[in-house]
């Protein structure tokens, strides 16, 4: 999280607690990328992406997985 | 046979209206009515059209019987019995006027006036007067008792309430103001103390009115039939000439009012009988705030500066839309549609909000549009959307009269809510049991003849955990209405929720540590609410604002559809709404992600609609919400805001960063009545319109539709909704309309819950609650009667996830937030009112224990400090509050409470955690840094 702007930083802390909270425990990846197309604008998705390949340990195993269904 | 239905609604007949299915005959002077069982002669005789003499009768109160001046003659009985209390039987002949009633009349007015003042020429009442009104409808002509004797004649006024005074010497001890203060407003600041000749108002124990309990919600100056309890505007400007129907800019309550004026100059607002929310009564805010609207501060040019460092200059209005145009061109142009955004805002009406959403998505062309709901309801929006499938409150205010239970959440309705706490106060003292669920003991926990029989004094944050646990009751005792579930439900979400909520993890036993709250007690609460036969909750910002705001709402859901408590009267689950427009706020398309009617922009045929009638290609993914527009601010990808009548410096959390966000914007618009804090960022101001000057809607915590009309011209010369379609138009995109009318009517055309809405609709039958359309063409008061909005309700399951904000070695301290009775929201209004007079500063309530441990005392400056900032404010000792818990108010940007809450937020929705942040607090020198 070093590396990160306040504006990156926020988004995987927004990220990582959707997937902590997201109902259906056995399907929290399908869930947190159902939000996010729902909630979040592409631009934001796609910082999340570029988060995801150069910072990847700080988002949670799920919403790797939710990415990739996007 | 002759049946006469109540022919003037704003008719006073004396006593209240008896609900009865047996009807009974009675004739009044010969003229045979019709009534229901149980009701008074008096109010036969004025559905008979007849107006028996009286002055301690209204029909907001029940009957008393003092006055003596309304009495009858009945066919054999003896005596001349008070009509006011003595109820009509089938059959039964009154007379009314009768040269023995006149003369019983006549002497007892003679006694009123032998120890009233003879000045009714110079007094304020003049011609507004019930007292002056009997004289001439007995017929008095002369007083045969001399001035000599004893008389009260010299009696004391009390000035000390910055809106009324008490004129004792006026006073005829009919105790219409006792009875309002306890019947309707239901606080019990008065009484009659003394007796016989010496009976007199006193004011909780003879004090001034202002040292007193009184809370100036003016129920007592309503009832006043004399000049005894006076507004002191009619004092200063005289009795009204004219009157406009309106609604109040204040809380989610949204009350009617008949604003009462002078030519151009409000007198006085008086609440009207015929509203639907209140039903004519007030509070202080609504009945006495209004002057900020002509306060010395307000600005009424527009102005521009080329940075913030400068000073502003006064321009035309046609300059300053060009030059804000001009501005948001450029930045689309350099960094693209996605560069700018705007914020619509809850103190505006429906038709300036839709056209500000409209603005941002045809002529900005981006879905960067949010609310200041955002900070507020944003999960009540999403939690009910889920379980229910719409996002609104499912009841009418009057449906609390039929509740046997209430469960109140998070919310102090007595403050922020009070007109609507008055009615749940009646409830709760003809029988119906509470339930407070909140840290704080807060006024309806005790009050008089008010007494919660369960308070779950939780710890803030832990609201998803209590609800478990009482729904983890419920389902294990076997109180699931399974008839409701299995008719009325979705089966499987049902079976995963009801497997859920039964693990021994959402126990009352193994949640007692987390939540504060004894297991015991979470039963007994979970035991009333369930079997109680009408199970009501109603809940505010201390269910929203939080991590899990949204699971909070959607726990609450689950909670009422599996005991049955929806789609009848007396249940259901409703947000008290802060502002008075937040529902339609969020009704006209505010959220970036939904169009009007709460519609996605990714549904095709919806955007298809809008945007073959708005003429433009619109985008058919979310825009940013109101936190991403500021980080993205911060970042320098984001440089130009629309920002309608909201203070986000001032209301949004950790002001630090939203400061930096608006400092590094090139164009801030901010349209407002006031130079606010955000102003101070803002390269364009353009002058609001106080609500005195809108034409539009506003739409209550009800769903309630009501007009708002202008009682005097916009101050500014322009209507906002003039103003932004200018911005517009200079944008490149032209929206016309002639007239407020008009843009309802495209609301009405695009969206289908309003289908049936429009001015004249609402001119017609005063409101309407949405939806409104050809299955409903008058509203629909109670929601979700036959089958849910989504068809069949949606269980969700509700894991509880601790906040991350949680008390430390460093910031020991939980702090919540909230709103006191005399103030509102960012105090923008209500500062520049006399109500500063209640309430000069925010304070800090701490409990004894956490104080004595810092060496603070009460009215001690103190600092307070979180992981965001600092700020300083004085203490108060307060046993409202649990150790461990500190609470503040909002309404002063001196105090800087902002400062201090974080940018933690609801995990659905981003709403801001403010009700719960990790603080310390230590002893200050003073207020200064």
């Amino acid at each position: 999280m070093a590396g990160m702007d306040h504006q990156q930083q926020h988004l995987v802390k927004m990220v990582n607690q959707i997937a902590s909270n997201v109902p259906r425990r056995e399907a929290v990846a399908e869930q947190v990328g159902q939000h996010l197309k729902q909630f979040w604008t592409p631009e934001m998705r796609q910082q999340l992406r570029d988060i995801a390949a150069s910072e990847p340990e700080s988002l949670v195993p799920d919403v790797h997985a939710a990415l990739q269904s996007l | 046979m002759t049946v006469v239905q109540q022919f003037d609604p704003t008719q006073d007949l004396g006593t209240p209206a008896v609900l009865s299915e047996l009807m009974l005959t009675v004739l009044i002077d010969g003229v045979p009515v019709q009534v229901p069982e149980g009701t008074s002669v008096m109010r036969a005789a004025a559905l008979a059209g007849t107006q028996i003499p009286k002055l301690c009768a209204s029909d907001n109160l029940q009957a008393f019987g003092s006055c003596r001046l309304c009495l009858v003659e009945i066919d054999g009985r003896p005596g001349t019995p008070a009509s006011c209390t003595t109820p009509c039987v089938d059959g039964m002949s009154v007379r009314t006027q009768t040269p023995r009633l006149d003369k019983l009349r006549k002497g007892v007015m003679e006694l009123y006036i032998s120890d009233h003042p003879l000045d009714c020429l110079t007094c304020p009442a003049n011609g507004d007067c019930e007292l002056q009104d009997m004289a001439g409808a007995v017929g008095l002509r002369t007083v045969r008792y001399g001035s000599e004797g004893a008389n009260h004649l010299d009696a004391p006024k009390d000035e000390s309430n910055p809106y009324f005074t008490f004129d004792a010497s006026k006073c005829i001890v009919c105790s219409r103001c006792v009875r309002a203060c306890s019947e309707v407003q239901g606080t019990f600041a008065l009484t009659i103390a003394g007796r016989g000749f010496g009976s007199e108002v006193s004011p909780s124990e003879q004090q001034p009115f202002l040292d007193s309990e009184c809370v100036s919600c003016g129920a007592c100056v309503q009832a006043c039939p004399t000049s005894t309890l006076q507004e002191k505007s009619v004092v200063e400007l005289g009795v009204p000439t004219r009157k406009v129907k309106t609604t109040c800019a204040y809380c989610g309550v949204g009350c009617s009012f008949v604003a009462e004026l002078r030519g151009d100059e409000v007198v006085r607002m008086v609440p009207d009988k015929e509203g639907g929310a209140n039903a004519g009564h007030s509070c202080v805010k609504g009945r006495f705030a209004w002057g900020y609207a002509q306060h010395e501060e307000r600005v009424t040019t527009p102005m521009i500066r080329d940075a913030i460092d400068e000073a502003w200059r006064e321009v035309s209005w046609e300059e300053a839309i060009a030059f804000a145009a001009g501005r948001l061109n450029s930045i689309r142009d350099q960094y693209g549609v996605d560069a700018i955004g705007g914020i619509t805002s809850s103190r505006c009406t429906n038709e300036e909000v839709y056209v500000v959403q409209k603005m941002v998505r045809a002529a900005f062309g981006t879905n960067n549009v949010d609310t200041c709901a955002r900070v507020c309801h944003s999960p009540t929006g999403y939690g009910l959307k889920q379980t229910f499938g719409t996002s609104a409150g499912t009841q009418d205010f009057a449906s609390v009269e039929h509740a046997d239970v209430l469960m109140v959440i998070g919310a102090n309705p007595t403050d922020a809510h009070p007109v609507f706490a008055s009615r749940m106060k009646r409830r709760l003292r003809a029988g119906a049991d509470l339930i407070v669920v909140d840290p704080r003991a807060i006024d309806l926990v005790r009050s008089p003849h008010v007494a919660a029989e369960h308070h779950l004094q939780l710890l803030p944050g832990t609201n998803v955990a209590v609800l478990n646990a009482i729904s983890h009751v419920v389902a294990t005792e076997g109180w699931i209405d399974e008839a409701f579930v299995a008719e009325r439900c979705d089966r499987a979400s049902f079976k995963a929720w009801e497997a859920f909520i039964r693990l021994p993890e959402n126990s009352p036993e193994a949640l007692q540590e987390a939540t504060g709250v004894p297991a015991e007690q979470i039963r007994a609460a979970a035991k009333a609410y369930a079997t109680a036969g009408n199970a009501a909750i109603y809940y505010g910002l201390g269910v929203t604002e939080h991590s899990q705001g949204s699971t909070m709402v959607m726990a609450m859901a689950n909670l009422a559809m599996a005991t049955g408590n929806i789609g009848r009267l007396g249940v259901g689950v409703n947000p008290l709404r802060g502002q008075n427009n937040v529902q339609g706020s969020c009704d006209m398309g505010s959220f970036p992600h939904e169009f009007a009617g709460y519609r996605h922009v990714s549904d095709e045929t919806v955007r298809n609609q809008f945007a073959d009638w708005w003429g433009v290609p619109l985008r058919d993914a979310p825009g940013m919400r109101i936190p991403n527009m500021l980080d993205s601010a911060v970042s320098g990808t984001f440089r130009g805001i629309y920002i309608q009548g909201e203070d986000i410096a001032q209301s949004d959390p950790n002001t630090q960063h939203v400061t930096a966000a608006l400092k590094a914007m090139d164009c801030v618009i901010v349209q407002d009545l006031f130079l606010n804090e955000t102003a101070r960022f803002a390269h364009v101001f353009l002058p609001g319109t106080s609500f005195l000057e809108k034409d539009g809607t506003f739409t209550n915590a009800e769903r309630r539709i009501n007009r708002v009309r202008p009682v005097m011209t916009p101050r500014a010369g322009l209507s906002e909704w003039e103003a932004t379609c200018a911005l517009s138009q200079a944008m490149g995109y032209p929206m016309e309309y002639p007239n407020s009318a008009a843009i309802m009517d495209e609301i009405a055309a695009l969206t289908p819950t309003f289908a049936g809405v429009s001015f004249a609709l609402l001119d017609k039958v005063g409101s309407v609650q949405w939806p409104c359309n050809d299955q409903a063409p008058t509203g629909t008061p109670i929601m979700h009667r036959e089958r849910f909005v989504r068809g069949e309700g949606q269980f969700i399951t509700t894991p509880y996830v601790p906040t991350d904000e949680r008390s430390t070695r460093k910031f020991p301290l939980l702090l919540t937030t909230g709103r006191i009775l005399s103030q509102y929201n960012v105090g923008a209004q209500t500062r520049r009112t006399h109500n500063t007079v209640w309430h000069t500063e925010d304070i800090l309530d701490i409990h004894e224990a956490d104080a004595e441990a810092r060496g603070v005392s009460d009215g001690d400056w103190i600092e307070i400090t979180s992981r965001a900032g600092s700020t300083r404010m004085r203490a108060r000792i307060s046993d409202d509050i649990p150790a461990g818990v500190v609470y503040t108010t909002f309404h002063h940007p001196v105090s800087g409470t902002n400062v201090i809450t974080t940018d933690a937020s609801d995990w659905a929705t981003n709403c801001p955690e403010y009700k719960v942040t990790a603080v310390e607090v230590r002893p200050s020198a003073g207020q200064a840094s």
